[in-house]
């Protein structure tokens, strides 16, 4: 019976053969550290998953957004433990992607014919780290409010278009209602699709290509 | 790499593939059982460590230090190397260029070789650049200030180095014409510098201002004067006082005994600025405090040019353009200016009399005077400034500048007075006389949150405010107030209501109730509670926010029981809060006897014994009276005696006779002659019955 829908399915859909190029590619002996990159993946999807369960509740308001985070962390079922994933999981991601990287570079992975994934991943990074600067403001605690009120400023130090910088960031020459909302934006819509378009292309390129294998002392 | 070697890989690769294994499972099983690992991780860490949550945001708050995610702090800490103009270098330039060079590495190293043993350059820049990364991460997160470069016995380095060396450095420069002593009270937002008028007194802060200011001056006071003098007792005392001990040398009354030397003979004219300099720092806010609010009030309007201010105050007494009027005008002529300048509903005719005579030298400006008798008095004998000192013998340039430059900005505050005026007309009723909110009478179970918090100012812009108040809030029955809406107020007023609520921001009405630990075990008194909780808000006579607690009204219309109850339970349409948590119900009681109390006014308080000369009216005099007299002379207070018998109109005083004393008379504003005292408004009701007590107690030297 299950054989039958199988086969009716892989008529309709062909996912035998999506499932032997995925699953059942060749892969050469490679060691733990080659783990590293979908360790980063399934810490994305963990960020994309508690992300979207916290957006039900937080409010991205100054009046309403301390408040709201409060309420995650105390009123909410497990929503102590959904925040408390985000908040770590923000930092593993960064300790991920710089590791994963390191070892691209210390085994020379990024060259020939890898080149293309090399670059998205180092969009990838800068995608990351935009991640944790606009998400440390959203709790808008003190913390949250004094250490962008700096990282806005250090940022305007540009040579010419330094205040023009500072302005676009904040919403106007303070920090303010338009700030929080501004961050909030880019956090959970344009720089998800960023990364979901980039990660996408990442992957794409790790299994057609396939990953490298561990140099020997002559290669 | 070639294309042969392009080839080889290729094939090479292939080959270590079929010598491989499935993606699916053994690949996919190392990846679970590593991301498993890490969820766990992330589950304990959110279990044992919680996801962190600080105070709620307070722009307000300059105090606070910020501190960025861990993984920011390398370049925070790279920050501090490049200070000044060098900062784009950090912020800009190096990670700039460290972005650049990751990202053309596939182009930076194009060779076959792959093992890390033959690419030792890049293996050697990334190692260098994760260390880097990971040093300065610690650096910054064990970085404590830098150790107090303090010279013995030099308290203001030593007050230097222990607030400002920190984030400083050991020297700042800043611009001419700073005003250092209202950056250092306030602190700046930006700048992440805390609010330093909490930790410093106003002295330290002036010593502070003087010592950044002219450095040079620090170090010759240190090496001339330091022996006998603390920076401490000296900075912002009268520069005409300052200027006469250097010019005097041993000649300077206090210095006879002294072998001191003549100092122009010791210090150069130039050393002798700096000097001066540091002791009373160019700083136009303070030097108006000190020399000129004592006759000029907290500012003189003026709105003329700069360079004629500037030789107006530099000549002072030497000003005596203005002719006395009263050889020429009449009477009524008199009449008429003094009305125009003084009152608000001046008519056509005087105006048209002020353009005439007095314009052509005031220019626009018609110079304020509150008081009519007064403005009448000045008009008819002229010589506006034949009591003021000559400044321009007194003060170095840079403080002339500084008062200057103070004195032209000061003058414009018009708009404030104006705003206070619109809004308290216009939004006073639903939002109350300090923005601070309460019941919304269009709707008795609303409350209307403070709109003079910190909070709320900081987090909407002029153009917002703007738009609340011209187009309303109907949802929360605020109806429109810009006339483009129906509502009464033109644009440039709206403005003027916005500049006016701007101004809480440097000094917000409401305050969200301080945070406050009382322990358990001390029992305070209810004196001691009223002091040090109530009257940060209630201000020590019950003037403050909130009801005015003296008020008799107030006082009528509560029962003690409801006023316990207020305490107890709080106030839910303001920030009072409920008491009962943190003082005994009997506590309260005690507050509610003093509130009581504050109705009767002082007078028993006052009387409590007969005014003392040297501890309650020679304190008086010296504050509001010496600055002026003790240069000029007229009338001395140095003793009973003194205050008796000098004066140009001497007695000044009749002992036991309040009434018909000359010195009374002009702080009361009934005097025969002459103008009232201190000329820029009469002392407060209390300071003036403590002296009048004195004088009908006899004039007694006690």
């Amino acid at each position: 019976m299950g054989s039958k829908i199988a086969d009716w399915l892989d008529e309709r859909l062909g996912w035998r053969s999506v499932w032997e190029a995925i699953f059942l590619r060749k892969i050469p002996k490679v060691n733990w550290l080659f783990t590293l990159g979908s360790a980063t993946l399934f810490v994305a999807v963990n960020q994309a998953i508690t992300g979207i369960l916290l957006t039900l509740y937080y409010v991205p308001t100054p009046d309403h957004a301390y408040n709201s985070v409060q309420y995650i962390t105390n009123e909410v079922a497990a929503g102590w433990l959904i925040r408390g994933l985000h908040h770590w999981g923000a930092s593993a991601m960064v300790v991920l992607t710089v590791l994963h990287m390191l070892r691209v570079i210390f085994l020379g992975t990024y060259k020939y014919p890898r080149e293309i994934t090399w670059f998205t991943g180092v969009f990838l990074l800068i995608i990351v780290i935009g991640f944790g600067f606009t998400g440390y403001l959203l709790p808008w605690d003190q913390k949250a409010y004094w250490a962008t009120t700096v990282g806005t400023k250090i940022a305007s130090v540009t040579p010419g278009i330094g205040d023009w910088i500072l302005r676009v960031m904040r919403g106007g020459p303070e920090l303010s209602a338009v700030t929080l909302a501004r961050f909030f934006g880019v956090h959970v819509w344009v720089l998800p699709s960023a990364l979901m378009a980039l990660s996408g292309l990442h992957l794409y390129l790790v299994i057609k290509i396939g990953i490298s294998e561990m140099p020997g002392k002559d290669d | 790499m070639n294309e042969k070697e392009k080839k080889d890989y290729l094939a090479g690769y292939k080959k270590a593939k079929e010598k491989g294994v499935h993606f699916y499972p053994d690949i996919l099983f190392k990846d679970a059982v590593v991301s498993l690992l890490i969820f766990i991780l992330l589950a304990a860490l959110a279990y044992f460590l919680g996801a962190p949550l600080e105070e709620r945001a307070n722009p307000s708050d300059t105090n606070y230090t910020p501190k960025p995610e861990w993984y920011f702090l390398f370049l925070f800490q790279l920050l501090k190397y490049f200070p000044g103009e060098l900062e784009v270098i950090g912020v800009i330039v190096i990670p700039t260029l460290a972005i650049i060079f990751l990202f053309l590495l596939p182009v930076l190293d194009r060779s076959a070789k792959r093992h890390y043993s033959s690419r030792p350059w890049i293996i050697g820049i990334t190692s260098v650049l994760g260390i880097g990364i990971i040093f300065l991460s610690i650096q910054s997160i064990r970085e404590t200030p830098p150790p107090a470069e303090a010279g013995l016995g030099d308290p203001i380095a030593a007050l230097y180095a222990e607030n400002c060396a920190s984030c400083h450095g050991p020297m700042i420069t800043v611009p001419e014409g700073t005003n250092l002593h209202l950056i250092i009270t306030q602190g700046s937002h930006e700048g992440g510098m805390p609010a330093w008028s909490g930790d410093l007194t106003n002295n330290e802060i002036d010593a502070l201002a003087g010592f950044v200011l002219s450095p040079r001056g620090h170090e010759l006071f240190n090496s001339n004067c330091g022996e006998c003098h603390e920076t401490a007792e000296l900075v912002s005392s009268s520069p005409i006082e300052l200027k006469a001990a250097l010019n005097l040398g041993s000649e300077y009354p206090a210095h006879s005994e002294l072998d001191i030397p003549n100092w122009d003979e010791v210090l150069s004219a130039q050393n002798r600025t700096s000097l001066l300099n540091f002791l009373v720092a160019p700083d136009g806010q303070r030097l108006f405090a000190i020399n000129c609010s004592a006759c000029h009030g907290r500012s003189v309007a003026y709105t003329g040019e700069e360079a004629e201010l500037e030789s107006l105050i530099s000549q002072g007494g030497l000003h005596l353009e203005m002719p006395p009027w009263q050889e020429k005008l009449s009477s009524d002529d008199l009449d008429a200016l003094a009305r125009y300048v003084s009152s608000t509903d001046a008519s056509a005719e005087d105006a048209e009399l002020f353009s005439q005579l007095c314009s052509s030298c005031h220019g626009t400006l018609i110079p304020q005077m509150n008081d009519f008798d007064l403005a009448r008095d000045k008009i008819a004998t002229g010589g506006a400034h034949e009591t003021m000192p000559v400044w321009g013998e007194v003060l170095t340039s840079e403080q002339l500048d500084a008062l200057v430059s103070y004195t032209m900005d000061a003058s414009e505050g018009t708009p404030l007075e104006v705003g206070r005026d619109i809004f308290s007309k216009n939004c006073a009723l639903c939002h109350g006389d300090f923005g601070e909110g309460g019941v919304n009478p269009a709707r008795p179970d609303d409350v209307i949150a403070p709109i003079s918090s910190a909070e709320y100012l900081k987090t909407r812009d002029d153009h917002t405010l703007f738009q609340i108040i011209a187009q309303g809030q109907p949802n929360f029955g605020m109806s429109p107030f810009g006339s483009a809406f129906g509502g009464p107020l033109d644009d440039d007023q709206i403005n003027t209501i916005i500049t006016y609520m701007r101004s809480w921001e440097a000094n917000p009405p409401v305050e969200y109730p301080p945070e406050m630990t009382l322990p358990d075990n001390v029992d305070l008194s209810g004196v001691e509670i009223f002091e040090t909780l109530c009257s940060q808000c209630h201000r020590p006579d019950g003037s403050g926010i909130g009801p005015v607690l003296s008020d008799p009204d107030f006082q009528k219309n509560n029962t003690d029981q409801e006023i316990f109850n207020t305490i107890s339970k709080g106030h839910p349409n303001s920030s009072m809060i409920a008491w009962s948590q943190i003082l005994t119900d009997d506590q309260i009681l005690q507050l509610v006897k003093i509130l009581r109390n504050l109705n009767n006014d002082g007078s028993e308080a006052g009387t409590s014994g007969p005014a003392s000369f040297a501890n309650d009216v020679r304190p008086l005099f010296e504050e509001h009276c010496t600055i002026c007299h003790g240069q000029m002379g007229g009338w001395n207070a140095d003793t009973s005696e003194n205050v008796i018998n000098t004066g140009n109109n001497a007695p000044s005083v009749i002992p036991g006779d309040a009434k018909n004393s000359l010195l009374a008379q002009k702080m009361l504003g009934t005097q025969s002659s002459g103008g009232i005292m201190p000329p820029a408004g009469l002392l407060a009701e209390d300071q003036v019955r403590i002296i009048l007590d004195w004088i009908t107690a006899g004039a007694p030297d006690n």
